[in-house]
């Protein structure tokens, strides 16, 4: 894959390749959600209410855009630097529990919100984790990510019962990452569709 | 919006960025290249998620939800707080905005665990947003169902120390 990409990034066929994927057919299908949400608030809500929404829209946005751009900055250099080796031996199929692990404090020090976990996801996805480690990685970040915590649980909820959840839930990306393991389902990641899907 | 993480996640991007040119060689490039294209390939998809999300937002009956869980304790109170989890597709200001507000309203500790529980594995806005387009459907089944019990054994076992925390103090 990266052999393609240096004969051919930056070229007018590189370009067109990509865009006619980020316009492939399930681009139509986030613009019907879109568009059928913007009716139902219309509809629904009326013109004022239509109105707040769209400006809560720009605001998603113009906060969400530039953060996601600088995270797959981050990802993409660490997609080229990453040692591949020792990556598969630490969280690839056969990395066990230590992976789970792993991937669990991974998850919890990941800072600036879904625009970067999900980057990081689709990059560890790509550099072969395996499913136990990717379940786990993005259920820790959901439920532990220490920047969440320190901003919205803490101020709103109280340190006793940020404390309490914490611990709580502590366990829980390890159970689940044990649980996707198990599962008798193919999993198919999008994450390259440039190379081909992947299949894990 | 702006919190410390954000700024972290601009600082990484340059101080990596500036290690890959200073190795002299196509680390940089090969980096930026992959960067453009996973940007690209999801931008068209991730507007139409973030614009829907914003209007969906605008859906929630946030106030049905409090009165609701507000009257419920013990188990029933765990499953009321899940499934208030779910239809909850917003960001953690707003998420933890209402569980404030379902704190004062006198929810329980185990359903409030569990609304907290369910919000984090399940809403909808961050599936749409970015787990579809970029890791896409099959990924997102196999998740969902790797955490489907999560938020029920969260809430019992919140449900459980609040009953051994109520039996060291009363003793």
């Amino acid at each position: 894959m990266e052999e393609s990409q240096q004969q051919s990034a930056g070229s007018r066929e590189w370009w067109a390749g990509l865009l006619r994927e980020s316009f492939g057919p399930t681009f139509w299908l986030f613009a019907g959600f879109a568009l059928a949400m913007a009716w139902i608030c219309y509809s629904l809500l009326g013109p004022e209410a239509f109105e707040s929404a769209v400006d809560r829209d720009k605001t998603l946005l113009a906060n969400t855009l530039p953060r996601l751009a600088a995270a797959q900055v981050v990802a993409g250099m660490i997609w080229v630097m990453l040692p591949r080796d020792r990556f598969s031996r630490l969280l690839g199929a056969n990395s066990g529990h230590r992976g789970l692990a792993i991937a669990t404090v991974a998850g919890i020090i990941t800072p600036g919100g879904p625009a970067s976990a999900y980057p990081f996801l689709a990059i560890i996805a790509a550099a072969g984790a395996d499913r136990g480690v990717l379940v786990a990685y993005i259920s820790s970040w959901a439920l532990l990510a220490a920047q969440r915590i320190i901003i919205w649980d803490v101020p709103f909820m109280g340190i006793e019962f940020s404390a309490l959840r914490f611990l709580i839930c502590l366990p829980m990306p390890l159970l689940a990452g044990l649980i996707a393991r198990r599962l008798p389902m193919s999993l198919t990641l999008i994450s390259d569709a440039s190379a081909g899907a992947v299949r894990r | 919006m702006t919190s410390p993480g954000v700024f972290v996640i601009f600082f990484a991007a340059i101080l990596l960025a500036v290690f890959a040119w200073s190795r002299q060689d196509e680390t940089l490039r090969l980096g930026l290249t992959r960067a453009i294209e996973q940007f690209v390939r999801m931008l068209p998809r991730m507007i139409c998620a973030l614009i829907g999300a914003g209007f969906m937002v605008k859906l929630i009956p946030t106030e049905f939800i409090g009165n609701y869980l507000g009257a419920e304790a013990g188990f029933t109170g765990v499953l009321i707080g899940a499934v208030s989890g779910l239809v909850v597709p917003a960001g953690g200001m707003i998420a933890f905005s209402i569980a404030a507000a379902l704190a004062n309203e006198g929810a329980s500790f185990p359903a409030l665990i569990s609304f907290i529980t369910c919000w984090a594995l399940f809403t909808a806005h961050r599936l749409f947003i970015f787990e579809l387009p970029m890791l896409g459907a099959s990924f997102a089944r196999l998740r969902m169902l790797s955490v489907l019990v999560l938020p029920f054994l969260a809430g019992t076992i919140a449900l459980l120390a609040t009953e051994l925390l109520s039996y060291v103090t009363v003793e």
